[in-house]
Order: C-alpha cells, then sequence, then structure tokens
C-alpha cells in the first residue's frame, strides 16, 4: 500500500516537471499581428539592384544577424530572444505569403518600419547593404 | 624610441605598396563594412566613427586586480574598481566629440575623435587613419595632489598654490588600422602625453605605441586584444633614472556586438581609464598578478 502510494507520487512528480519542461518550448504564437501595412508607390516599385549579387550572401547574412535576429528569429520565424517583450506578433518570413510580397514592399518594412519594427535607416544607410539582407531574407523560406 | 617609429612609418609604406598594386580606379570606391564593431576596443579607441546624428552612451568598468585570487572573488570584491561614463556626439561626417566623467582621480574629460582617412573596399584607400586627443581635469581636493610644481628647493607644493592649470593633462593619438579579411582587423597607433603637473619623481611627457584589433569568430562575437607600451625615452625624461616607469597595459577579452550595443569584457593590467592616466601611472603587471576584470559597454542612438 504504502509502496504503491510512493509510486503514485512518483509518476505525478514526473508527469508534473515534463509539463513544466514542455511549457518552457510552448511560443508565444497567440500575439495579433499589426494591420496590413500601407506602402507608399514608390517604394512599391522599387526593384532589387543586386538580387542576383552572390557576392554579397555573407554580408547579408552578418548584417541580418546583427541587426535582425534578435527578435526575428535565426530563422526568420519570429521566436528571437526579445519577441517575447513585443506586443507584435511577427510574421514569418519563411511564409509563402511574406515571401509573394514585392521586393519594394519587404524594404519599406524592413527599413522604414512602423510602431515597434524600428527604422532602420541610420543603422544600415548603405543602401547596397540593405538590400543584401533582403537577399538573405529571400533564402529564409 | 627611433626603432619603433621606423618600424610604425615602414608598416604604414609597406602596406601602400603592397596593395598600391592591386589598385583598380571604380567609379566610386566604398568604406569598408564595419571595421570594427564600435568607436571603443577595451579602453582604446578605433578609427570607427558611428553615423553623423549619432548619440553613443558608454560606460566602462574595471574591476580590482585579481592578485588575491578567490580571497576577494578575483577582484570582484576588492577596491580600487574604477569606472568611466561617456557620452560621444557625432556631430559631423567622421567627427566625434565626447565627454566623460571618471571615478579615479575625480578626471572630467573632453575628447575628440577625426577619422580623416576610411580604408576602401577596393583599396583604393588601404588604411583608416584616425586622430584622437583628450583633455582631462583632474578633479580631487588640493591636499591630495603630489608636488611637483617647477621650483627652486624641492619642497612641497602646497594646497593653496595649485591652480587650475595644474590640473590638466592631455593625450594626443594617432590611429592607423585595417580591416585585414572580414574577421580581422589591426591597428597601430603612437601618441604623446602631457601632465602639467607631477611629482617630483615622474615626467611630465610620455610617448606610447598601442597595438591592438579583433578577430571575429562568429557573426557577433569577436575575440579583442590590446597592448600599450609607454616608451622609455631619455631624451624626454626628467629623471637620471626609471623609478616607477609606468608598466605596459595588456588587455584581451570578448567583444558581442548588435544592432545598437557593443559589450566587452576582458582582462587587462591599467586600473586608469582614461588614455593618459593609463599611459603614465599604471603599475600593474600583468606578468606579476596585475590583470583587472573589466567591461566596456556602448549603447548607441540615432537622431
Amino acid at each position: 500500500m504504502k509502496k504503491s502510494k510512493f509510486r503514485f507520487l512518483i509518476y505525478l512528480s514526473i508527469i508534473l516537471f515534463t509539463g513544466i519542461l514542455l511549457m518552457a518550448f510552448t511560443l508565444p504564437q497567440d500575439k495579433k499581428t499589426g494591420p496590413a501595412w500601407e506602402i507608399p508607390a514608390n517604394y512599391k516599385a522599387m526593384k532589387n539592384p543586386h538580387a542576383d549579387d552572390a557576392s554579397l550572401t555573407k554580408v547579408g547574412r552578418m548584417l541580418y544577424s546583427k541587426h535582425c535576429k534578435s527578435c526575428h528569429g535565426a530563422k526568420g520565424l519570429g521566436d528571437g530572444p526579445k519577441a517575447a517583450s513585443l506586443e507584435t506578433g511577427m510574421h514569418s518570413f519563411a511564409s509563402a505569403d511574406f515571401q509573394a510580397q514585392g521586393d519594394g514592399v519587404v524594404y519599406y518594412q524592413s527599413y522604414i518600419g512602423r510602431d515597434e519594427m524600428p527604422n532602420f535607416e541610420k543603422k544600415i544607410p548603405d543602401d547596397e547593404d540593405r538590400w543584401a539582407i533582403i537577399n538573405y531574407m529571400r533564402t529564409l523560406k | 624610441m627611433k626603432k619603433y617609429v621606423l618600424f610604425i612609418i615602414l608598416f604604414v609604406l609597406g602596406l601602400q605598396t603592397v596593395f598600391a598594386q592591386e589598385e583598380e580606379t571604380k567609379e566610386k570606391d566604398k568604406p569598408v563594412r564595419s571595421p570594427f564593431e564600435s568607436g571603443y576596443l577595451i579602453d582604446n579607441q578605433t578609427t570607427l566613427v558611428p553615423v553623423e546624428g549619432t548619440l553613443e552612451y558608454v560606460i566602462q568598468h574595471k574591476f580590482g586586480t585579481m592578485s588575491n585570487g578567490m580571497t576577494d572573488l578575483y577582484g570582484i570584491y576588492s577596491p580600487g574598481a574604477n569606472i568611466r561614463l561617456g557620452l560621444n556626439y557625432v556631430p559631423i561626417k567622421n567627427v566625434q566629440v565626447g565627454i566623460g566623467a571618471t571615478k579615479k582621480n575625480k578626471y572630467t574629460d573632453l575628447n575628440a575623435k577625426w577619422t580623416i582617412l576610411e580604408q576602401t573596399r577596393e583599396n583604393t584607400i588601404p588604411i583608416a587613419v584616425s586622430l584622437y586627443g583628450m583633455v582631462a581635469v583632474d578633479g580631487r581636493n588640493e591636499s591630495l595632489f603630489g608636488s611637483g610644481k617647477i621650483v627652486d628647493t624641492k619642497g612641497p607644493t602646497l594646497p593653496t598654490q595649485i591652480a587650475f592649470n595644474d590640473r590638466l593633462s592631455y593625450f594626443s593619438q594617432i590611429i592607423i588600422g585595417r580591416k585585414f579579411t572580414d574577421w580581422l582587423s589591426l591597428q597601430a597607433a603612437a601618441s604623446f602625453t602631457h601632465y602639467n603637473m607631477v611629482g617630483w619623481e615622474y615626467d611630465h611627457d610620455k610617448i606610447a605605441v598601442h597595438f591592438n584589433g579583433r578577430i571575429k569568430f562568429s557573426p557577433q562575437t569577436s575575440f579583442i586584444f590590446n597592448y600599450d607600451i609607454p616608451l622609455k625615452i631619455k631624451d624626454i625624461s626628467e629623471q637620471w633614472e626609471w623609478t616607477d616607469h609606468p608598466k605596459p597595459n595588456l588587455a584581451f577579452g570578448v567583444e558581442i556586438s548588435t544592432s545598437t550595443h557593443a559589450f566587452q569584457i576582458y582582462a587587462g593590467t591599467a586600473d586608469g581609464i582614461i588614455p593618459q592616466d593609463m599611459v603614465m601611472w599604471n603599475l600593474n603587471d600583468w606578468k606579476d598578478k596585475g590583470l583587472a576584470i573589466g567591461m566596456t559597454i556602448t549603447r548607441l542612438w540615432n537622431f
């Protein structure tokens, strides 16, 4: 009798601990993403002048990990270490919806920004560097 | 001394001749991407000046030396810690002005950095060249000053005789840097330090050479090191023999950088933080348990 009670307690604690452990891996996916972006026409019409520049691959990866990774995550899923403290949910860069957007749209979203997405024009002043990051984001699908 | 100067000149000239051969005339040759992640490298300056309109806040902290080991948790509990808080602003491209306050000697400093040349991607300019200068005011009570005025008799200087000028010290430096590869950037620098007032047994002037660099091993993390050597030059010394000649400052650590921060943690010898203090007064020796843990943290805002 005593032994089975003890065993029950062990099972119970194992289940509890596993539950707590698994909770640590849940993502705050229930956050609402912002409303649809209003992109000015001149940005919409933008074309990526460095779309096929393979020499920028490394630059894009380095700059992404310096400026974007902390919120958007290493693979662009919106699960970086700072994501939890944001109020707005992030779209995954791997999603088809995101990748279907034009280069100019992604450019506006990335460097002009709005609300919690900061402006990066001063942080990344060189246009070539900005397109290098977009090239890298295109590889995240 | 001549040997060192010659070495620096040869080093720079050598670089230029090597890279002049690869020179290509392209329409527009842009500066290399981030030769360093921050304007600070441990307790030295890099040739990097942030984009104009940037305000930088810097916290530099050094604990006491690790000489007592575990007893005072490798210097963390020990006295002799030093801290500097600074603000820098970039009003025009490649020119930075700053102000700071340091605990040791209650220094208040004004400083400026001008990056005259930036290394370019196509090697039309193979190196970056910066000038850095700092003026500091020793803000301690008069009674804490040593004697050192040039007077006829070697009597002590009375507290009442200490003028504002006596509190001033100057540091000027020329920095030459090159980003060799994506992961390796190195700098060499020469500096001149002057204190308006020092004790009898010290020199007013000191020339030093500096070598430092970073070795990047991941997109955001680098190994960083720094070596400052105050030179023994008889020609500018006021002493017959060297007593308590300042020791070299050796430091090495790790830098982690993000979009708006650079975080550097290191072990280094000098207890001073402002450069003239390190060149003139450092007596800690890295060969004799003189290392202390320190940190440099910067935060950037753009306007």
